[in-house]
């Protein structure tokens, strides 16, 4: 994971994860559309931000705050839980760099 | 229309075993007076695998991190939501999804009764409540919180997470106030959900149960029970 100095730099290290996270959670295919969509409004969330405050300067915390989140959601290991994830996990992140869900 | 409470069947007998256990009361407290960053920590951490609380500390900078509070009533929540939640997560998966449930209730329940013109031991705030009306089959399901206000009554469905929204749910939500208008009474029809209201846009924009008039609180929205 590259050094997280800007806002920018938090929401990119925190990608993959939440693209694991949506990965996993597509296992349950019945919620196949609503896990893509429920994504897809996310990172669309997550692009706003980096847009608005990209280049502004991560607070104090927040590069300790994206690894502990991202270590979090690698351990989900269940689909259903990966769906819930898929809506706190942003949640999270987004508070930890001062932005309102 | 009338209210009446649900009938004592298996599920509502097991159900009122986990709605009574004292860590749900305890935590709908903290809860109902958290600040919005404080409920997102309690949801990542009852629906969290980890247990350690140095993790999820490291998480929310804004609640334990260098520019937060380091004593005072703001950190003494963070810090009892944080310990609640642990017990939470703590329970086996099956239970920790009925604590989580009977939590959100409670919070509702709490946020409710702050109304002015309701009061904290108003008896016009109920749980598990079903509502009848003349020549409508009674719904199977009550509802989880009612206020059996006269000329202001409503109908609350609690979720924990946006997935909770369903059909069925909407349905009779929607059932309860269209029911209601046909008595010429006023219902609102209101569905809670613990989660973030784009998660809840999204569920509901897949939804063709009719909600147009369906009153939906999220988390970033809570305080809104209080004050309707």
């Amino acid at each position: 994971m590259d050094p997280i100095t800007t806002v920018g730099a938090a929401i990119a290290a925190a990608r993959p994860a939440y693209d694991d996270l949506a990965a996993l959670a597509e296992d349950v295919e019945d919620e196949w559309s609503y896990i893509n969509d429920l994504a897809s409004a996310w990172v669309e969330r997550f692009e706003a931000v980096v847009d608005a405050r990209g280049g502004e300067p991560a607070g104090t915390g927040v590069a300790e705050a994206v690894a502990a989140l991202v270590s979090e959601a690698g351990l989900v290991d269940d689909p259903h839980r990966a769906i819930d994830w898929l809506s706190t996990f942003p949640q999270v992140l987004l508070v930890a760099v001062g932005e309102r869900p | 229309m009338r209210f009446q409470d649900a009938s004592p069947d298996a599920r509502a007998v097991v159900y009122a075993g986990i709605q009574a256990d004292p860590l749900v009361a305890r935590a709908a407290g903290r809860l109902a007076d958290a600040t919005h960053d404080q409920r997102i920590l309690a949801r990542a951490v009852m629906n969290g695998m980890s247990t350690t609380p140095g993790t999820w500390a490291a998480m929310f900078p804004s609640l334990f991190g260098a520019g937060a509070p380091s004593d005072g009533p703001e950190r003494a929540r963070s810090e009892a939501i944080l310990a609640l939640s642990l017990e939470v997560a703590e329970r086996g998966e099956q239970v920790r999804s009925q604590v989580r449930g009977a939590i959100v209730e409670s919070v509702t329940e709490a946020l409710v009764r702050r109304r002015p013109e309701i009061g904290a031991t108003s008896t016009a705030v109920r749980r598990e409540r079903r509502v009848l009306f003349d020549g409508v089959r009674a719904e199977i399901h009550p509802y989880d919180v009612t206020v059996e206000t006269p000329g202001a009554a409503e109908a609350i469905d609690c979720k924990w997470g946006a997935r909770g929204i369903n059909a069925d749910v909407l349905h009779q939500l929607d059932d309860a106030r269209t029911h209601a208008a046909d008595e010429d009474e006023q219902l609102t029809a209101t569905i809670v959900v613990f989660d973030a209201e784009r998660s809840c846009a999204v569920r509901l924009e897949r939804q063709t149960a009719p909600h147009d008039a369906t009153r939906l609180i999220a988390l970033e929205d809570l305080d809104r029970l209080g004050g309707r």
